[in-house]
């Protein structure tokens, strides 16, 4: 229960920025949508794949946990991490390739924008930041998941610890579900 | 529940009807107990529930990219169908389906909430 609270705060910390987002969105529609062909699809639809994957495959790592199962409940939990990891070098890849273009707020190319693009930029980088922050942290909960299953800590009675990881990082991906289409599939 | 955090089940409580705090009491004073069934999700059924998530994440990028003439549908669409994607996470995934439905009405009145505030937000917004 403690756990489902927590990510209602964590809704709520989301939603107050999809509320801007919606806001400017409506006042800058064209804007926006030209600005969205700067993304590209490709990655954010492996990124979304990578990421429902790595919803499943943590899911099974509560499957192995309840039937007793460790050894395989941390090879999945290890396998979710690799998932992590994969997101965020597809995210570096991305955010590198928008901040040598100049797009980040304070460069060059960013100030020459026309305002709607802009905040289209700024809303990208803090949505996706503010995410990608939520992937690291997912990831060492993950990790020390991990940690104490093979301690013997976790077992087939006492699992709470893998359900919790399990179930933050499903808020993790109900995020990108929302992030995805709102700043890749304007076109 | 939450990790080494019985004070959660306190707090929570205290805010919860009078079944569900003696629940919570007899879960602080068992440590070592879960306190809900344990239904076991087979790795069969995660998998499906990861194929109909993978088919509506194409069926939306095919919509978006393919889609162009659709421009004015394809905004509600995809909201749409991101919404039933969340759905399926929060039931399957999440266990939602499986747990106590007080879990589930809670997700419902927060995302009614939620919902709520950005309408009138938008409304308000929108009538100057």
């Amino acid at each position: 229960m403690g756990m489902w609270l927590f990510l209602f705060t964590e809704l709520l910390l989301f939603g107050g920025l999809f509320i801007v987002y919606l806001i400017y969105r409506v006042l800058n529609a064209d804007a926006f949508l030209s600005a969205s062909y700067e993304l590209d699809v490709t990655m954010g639809t492996i990124n979304t794949v990578v990421l429902l994957v790595s919803s499943m495959t943590i899911a099974m790592s509560i499957t192995a946990i309840q039937k007793g199962d460790s050894k395989k409940s941390i090879q999945l939990l290890g396998t979710t991490l690799l998932l992590s990891l994969m997101f965020m070098v597809i995210k570096y890849f991305e955010w590198s390739a928008k901040i040598s273009h100049g797009l980040f707020p304070g460069l060059d190319l960013y100030k020459s924008l026309p305002p709607g693009e802009a905040l289209y930029f700024f809303l990208y980088f803090i949505m996706t930041g503010l995410h990608a922050l939520h992937i690291i942290i997912g990831a060492v909960i993950i990790a020390v998941t991990m940690y104490r299953t093979r301690k013997g800590l976790v077992t087939a009675d006492k699992y709470t610890l893998t359900e919790n990881a399990g179930l933050y990082w499903h808020l993790v991906d109900l995020i990108w579900i929302y992030l995805f289409p709102l700043f890749y599939l304007i076109h | 529940m939450a990790p080494r955090g019985s004070y959660l089940d306190l707090f929570v409580s205290l805010v919860l009807p009078n079944t569900l705090k003696t629940m919570a009491h007899k879960h602080t004073n068992d440590d070592h107990s879960e306190n809900h069934e344990h239904h076991i999700v087979s790795y069969r059924e995660h998998f499906s529930t990861l194929i109909a998530l993978l088919f509506l994440t194409v069926v939306t990028v095919a919509i978006s990219v393919f889609g162009a003439s659709l421009a004015s549908l394809s905004v509600f669409t995809a909201m749409l169908i991101a919404t039933v994607k969340v759905v399926v996470v929060a039931y399957y995934f999440m266990h939602l389906k499986y747990d106590k439905k007080i879990y589930g009405w809670l997700v419902i009145i927060v995302s009614i909430l939620f919902v709520a505030v950005s309408v009138l937000t938008a409304i308000e917004y929108l009538n100057r």
